[in-house]
């Protein structure tokens, strides 16, 4: 109990920072934040709220279902356009992904060759 | 009858049955599309749409559910501790890949809706659709977007994602965790996120990261882009 109370309490705190802050920033990000510095500086131990993190995270997925059925209360204003709608979200869903992971994987890679240079001795005559 | 449905019980317990059905499916066909939220999501609506029971009813319950999301995203702050000395390491590729997928989700979105014809303001509502909901329903009115739009973009990007994930994973041949959560985190938000976490905790935690910049750093494009009505 003290566990979800404690990742309860860090919640409204992130939302009463992200009320405060005048960039839109939402309470669950600031609550994850302020979580981390938490864990960062001990304050917290994981072994403390381990066991209630594993429960929300393994049913992550089914915490949306409710936002995803709210989408009928928006169905009127987006069916005359759907399919257009539709073909944007997942053209762009592809071209963020593909950009994303081509570039992650670019700079890794300049990154290890960075380093591998740094590590070759220099023979310099 | 009403009544009975009108109590939190029905949304949550509906919610549930779905979700399990959706689970069951999904082991028992090993399909991508046999995605437990998906089928959830329209198992629901099948549901209340066959019933003739208001949205109102079910979200008496389904707010209860919703309530969990925050915690469910703070909580990603225990992987990303766990997972520290690999964000360290790769801090650089994060945030560079944030960064141009950000840009590419939104520069992307703007020329797409061009391409489909979309008015202007269809297209402002479009343009912040990779980021979580509290992120996208901030930015959204201040560039001249309908919320319930973009709204309705963003939950079906991120039920694209989660389902869409894995086939993306293999098409891009991506095999380091580290790729797979930045780039899922990135394009599909704290939904795509959930998903993330059945693949790995280095998944995950690289996900969860992944979401709060791409949100910060759109937050960020937003404010160069024009701002009718001001």
């Amino acid at each position: 109990m003290l566990q979800i109370g404690l990742v309860f309490g860090v919640c409204l705190l992130g939302q009463i920072v992200s009320v405060l802050l005048p960039v839109p920033i939402p309470g669950s990000v600031i609550s994850m934040v302020l979580l981390f510095l938490l864990l960062f500086f001990k304050a917290v131990h994981v072994d403390r709220i381990r066991q209630k993190a594993d429960f929300l995270l393994k049913n992550m997925a089914f915490f949306f279902v409710p936002a995803g059925v709210g989408i009928i209360s928006q169905f009127r204003e987006i069916r005359e356009h759907l399919l257009a709608l539709l073909g944007v979200v997942i053209l762009t869903t592809f071209f963020t992904f593909g950009a994303t992971a081509l570039t992650v994987r670019g700079v890794m890679k300049l990154q290890e060759l960075g380093r591998s240079r740094k590590r070759k001795p220099r023979t310099v005559a | 009858m009403n009544e009975v449905f009108a109590s939190p019980f029905f949304g949550i317990t509906l919610s549930i049955l779905a979700f399990e059905i959706g689970i069951w499916v999904e082991k028992k066909t090993k399909l991508a599309i046999a995605n437990p939220l998906l089928i959830a999501v329209v198992l629901c609506i099948a549901v209340l749409e066959l019933f003739h029971i208001p949205l109102a009813s079910f979200d008496a319950g389904g707010s209860v559910i919703s309530v969990f999301l925050g915690p469910a995203t703070a909580v990603l702050a225990l992987s990303i501790y766990t997972q520290l000395s690999r964000l360290k390491k790769y801090f650089l590729p994060v945030l560079a890949g944030t960064v141009v997928g950000s840009l590419v989700s939104v520069g992307s979105a703007y020329l797409l809706s061009k391409w489909f014809g979309l008015d202007r303001v269809l297209t402002d509502s479009l343009l912040v659709k990779s980021v979580s909901t509290p992120f996208a329903l901030a930015i959204s009115p201040n560039i001249g977007g309908i919320p319930a739009v973009t709204v309705a973009a963003v939950v079906l990007t991120g039920i694209l994602g989660a389902v869409w994930a894995p086939a993306m994973l293999k098409l891009f041949r991506v095999r380091d965790p580290v790729v797979a959560g930045v780039a899922i985190g990135t394009s599909s938000h704290a939904v795509g996120t959930s998903k993330a976490i059945t693949l790995g905790e280095v998944e995950g935690a690289m996900s969860g990261i992944a979401l709060a910049m791409a949100g910060l750093i759109t937050v960020l494009i937003s404010l160069f882009l024009p701002h009718p009505g001001q």
